[in-house]
């Protein structure tokens, strides 16, 4: 990375950043970020999320998150509180510690799960620094 | 621009984290090497410390046999087990709750790793119980291999009339039969005078109720036999105190032991004998259902061996098992036929208790501290001496369910620890459980 990161994992206003941020701000973070619509269809990707999953962005932009990128997330512990935060329409900024399996291998992560009403994309920050 | 050889490798990448089945090769120890999106999506609600390291680990507290499974197995390669159930949770799901019910696969490859075929079985599991129930209803009916006893009983379980069949397959003759209640054909502590009811009302229910054990002739001599209890008229047709219902029994014991490894296989736990998490929470459920129809006496106790860590640690894993073994004979010494005993994970066992109040429970569990307490384990000539500690609690209108219930027993238990061990605690509303917050979480 030679720019410094604009905004850290666990910034109090990230969610407000990344809503605004372009493609190349995304991609100078050092922090994975899967944003998604209320459909559940990822619609932001980070080009470091896309290194460490092996997967293109053509693969995953336009794609159900829950089932095509990240299926391992489709439990009460992730998936159901973006919807349990969806459905009271209030926001959710959680910090939970998580093992994802990309290229099959158990990986220790921290995911914030980030929704706010009035936001339309939610995010997922995966930060492997855990 | 990829290569093709970069773009099929991304297809199998994706391929891999999009199959709905969970898929895990490990080492003989459990050690998790490779695991994909489905094992983790299953996997990460029952993991305790947030890890996928271990899959025995993971899965300690509802499959703690499988570490011991995979260790007494010994062709060098074979299915360890195949499409075995683990109960997570009671009862069923719906919705994204985490599975209930689990469906596990071993394939050890070699001496060196395994592969594990993880599933959700909840809703194939709810099916299949239907079914089998249906199948086993069926049998009855139509295989006549061996000889059958029919009578009619009424609404309050009392044989109506006699008839030759009844004589053939018990021996019981009519003057003692007539009006008197089926429990006569169950050996003593086989049936109690509410289960008897409870049978009915489950046969009005479901269109019929089946039991299979230990049945007794006139002479008191045993047999194996099944029990199908079906209602003779719809339920709407006659009026309750008229009802009828017709009782076949059967004398299956050339079918016994077949039927037996069968039930053994697929409900009882591996290492004790005694019945596994599965079995425990359908008899438990079903017993509550009876309890919240009519309310009476039903308590549980949670039994665990006090420091069995050091016993593992001290004498090895196999002095541990033989533990694990020695405690699960005293429970079924101590407890009666119609107590449900079971292994819930690790050193903790449970029982429940139909028809005994919360004082009647804490007697027995006090009979079983004394006699664990008493003797010491044989274990290859080493004499091994352990206590246990147990919790009580009984289930009354302020308590939810099985989940609730348990989560009192476990209470109770703590605090039995908490006050030196080797004790049995009963439940009252002023036990906290301080770590119940971290457990549940």
């Amino acid at each position: 990375m030679t720019t410094v990161q604009a905004v850290s994992f666990d910034d109090k206003t990230v969610l407000k950043y990344l809503d605004q941020a372009t493609d190349a701000d995304l991609d100078a973070l050092e922090f994975g970020v899967i944003g998604f619509d209320p459909e559940g269809v990822v619609r932001r990707y980070n080009t470091l999320e896309s290194t460490m999953a092996g997967l293109s962005l053509q693969r995953v932009i336009g794609n159900p998150l829950f089932t095509v990128v990240a299926p391992c997330m489709n439990n009460y512990l992730v998936a159901q509180r973006f919807e349990d935060a969806a459905a009271s329409g209030s926001a959710l900024d959680a910090t939970i510690d998580y093992v994802l399996t990309l290229r099959m291998r158990p990986l220790k992560v921290k995911l914030r799960l980030l929704a706010a009403p009035g936001v339309t994309t939610r995010f997922v920050l995966i930060n492997r620094r855990a | 621009m990829l290569s093709e050889q970069e773009d099929e490798f991304e297809a199998l990448t994706q391929f891999l984290y999009m199959a709905p089945i969970g898929l895990m090769q490990t080492r003989m120890d459990g050690e998790i090497v490779m695991i994909n999106a489905a094992s983790a999506q299953l996997l990460m609600p029952l993991s305790r410390d947030g890890e996928l390291a271990n899959l025995f680990t993971v899965l300690e507290d509802v499959a703690p046999d499988l570490e011991h499974r995979v260790r007494s197995f010994e062709p060098r390669h074979g299915m360890v087990c195949d499409s075995v159930h683990v109960q997570v949770g009671p009862g069923t799901s719906g919705g994204r709750k985490n599975a209930q019910i689990l469906s596990l696969s071993l394939l050890k490859l070699d001496s060196e790793r395994l592969m594990a075929v993880l599933g959700d079985a909840t809703e194939s599991v709810t099916r299949d119980r239907e079914l089998r129930q249906s199948q086993a209803w069926i049998n009855i009916i139509v295989t006549g291999i061996t000889d059958y006893a029919l009578l009619s009983v009424d609404d309050q379980g009392r044989v109506q009339s006699w008839n030759p069949s009844i004589a053939r397959v018990t021996g019981f003759e009519a003057d003692a039969t007539q009006g008197r209640s089926y429990a006569m054909f169950y050996p003593n502590d086989g049936i109690m005078a509410q289960r008897v009811l409870d049978r009915l009302h489950e046969a009005d229910a479901n269109g019929w109720s089946l039991d299979e054990g230990w049945r007794q002739r006139a002479d008191g001599t045993r047999f194996w036999g099944s029990c199908l209890i079906a209602p003779l008229q719809g339920v709407d047709e006659s009026k309750p105190e008229e009802r009828v219902y017709s009782l076949i029994i059967r004398d299956i014991s050339d079918r016994r032991e077949a039927n037996e490894a069968l039930r053994r296989s697929v409900l009882c736990d591996h290492l004790t004998g005694l019945a596994n998490r599965g079995a425990f929470f359908e008899a438990a459920e079903l017993e509550l259902q009876r309890w919240g129809r009519v309310p009476r006496p039903l308590s549980l106790v949670v039994i665990d061996a006090d420091h069995f860590k050091v016993v593992n640690d001290t004498y090895g894993h196999a002095a541990g098992d033989a533990v694990l073994r020695h405690l699960a004979a005293g429970l079924v010494a101590t407890f009666r036929t119609v107590d449900v005993v079971a292994r819930l994970g690790g050193e903790e066992f449970v029982v429940l208790l139909p028809d005994t109040t919360l004082e009647g429970a804490e007697a027995v569990a006090e009979r079983l501290c004394q006699s664990i307490a008493a003797v010491a384990v044989d274990v290859d000539g080493t004499p091994i001496r352990y206590t246990v500690s147990a919790g009580v609690a009984e289930m009354e209108a302020g308590v939810s369910g099985l989940d609730a219930l348990i989560k009192r027993a476990d209470a109770a238990l703590y605090s039995a620890k908490a006050k030196g061990r080797d004790r049995v605690e009963c439940w009252s509303a002023g036990v906290v459980h301080p770590a119940s917050a971290a457990q549940t979480a």
